[in-house]
């Protein structure tokens, strides 16, 4: 399975997107945002973890089919683990869209 | 890992078990393993288990080694047995099945236990990632 499409994402160019509209709205008041680990870089460390996951699972799955496995147990538990970790990455990824798609909406 | 630490410490005790299992599944394979007077009898074996301390909240268990039994064995006067001595004698294992069969059992529950947490670790990760979704 592969998931290099999900690492698009990953430069955070909306992320800049969003900082940029602070500036266009004129509010003096506005601070500028502090530069932290944003979001973007967050969310491609994960999808760095995720790809580790799955680099494991699939080793298992070959040795599972090339009768290497010494433990049936610890492809199924790569397969669970590397399953809700692309669960979680796709529902951060979804929010991020999500709210993303409510400021573009935004009107005067 | 981190998130998933439950998950692995429940892998790392299906481990043990399954070892366990193994060494279970060859003491009974060679309960009836005969060998002459002159030689040491087949070794029972048995897991030595060891928890692995790492952080507060431990990181599970290990196989530290395999321990053997006695060498000895039980002496069984069979001198029909084609590799008896002198005075009739054959060398037995010293294994105890009704032994191996209760610790057969712990094996078989233990590994099943862990896989239930494993699944229930997952099941609660995943109520995790439904906080939200309705909103």
């Amino acid at each position: 399975m592969s998931i290099s499409a999900v690492s698009g994402i990953a430069p955070a160019g909306y992320l800049d997107a969003l900082t940029g509209t602070a500036g266009t709205a004129g509010a003096s008041a506005v601070t500028a945002p502090t530069q932290g680990a944003g979001f973007g870089t967050t969310l491609a460390g994960s999808v760095d973890q995720l790809q580790a996951l799955q680099a494991t699972s699939d080793t298992l799955a070959v040795k599972a089919v090339t009768g290497n496995l010494d433990d049936i147990h610890d492809y199924t538990i790569a397969a669970s683990q590397a399953s809700v970790a692309i669960e979680l990455t796709a529902a951060l990824r979804n929010k991020a869209v999500e709210a993303f798609s409510e400021i573009m909406r935004m009107q005067a | 890992m981190g998130a998933f630490d439950a998950i692995s410490i429940a892998g790392s005790g299906m481990t043990v078990y399954r070892t366990w299992l193994d060494a279970i599944s060859d003491n009974l394979s060679n309960l009836s393993t005969v060998r002459p007077t002159n030689e040491p009898a087949f070794r029972a074996k048995y897991v030595v288990a060891q928890s692995v301390e790492d952080g507060a909240e431990g990181a599970g268990v290990k196989v530290a080694g395999i321990a053997q039994g006695s060498a000895a064995g039980r002496l069984v006067y069979e001198p029909a047995n084609p590799l008896a001595d002198k005075d009739g004698y054959v060398r037995y294992p010293d294994i105890d099945m009704s032994s191996q069969m209760t610790q057969l059992i712990m094996a078989q529950r233990g590994y099943q236990a862990n896989a239930a947490v494993v699944d229930r670790a997952r099941e609660t990760y995943q109520a995790a990632l439904q906080i939200g979704r309705n909103a």
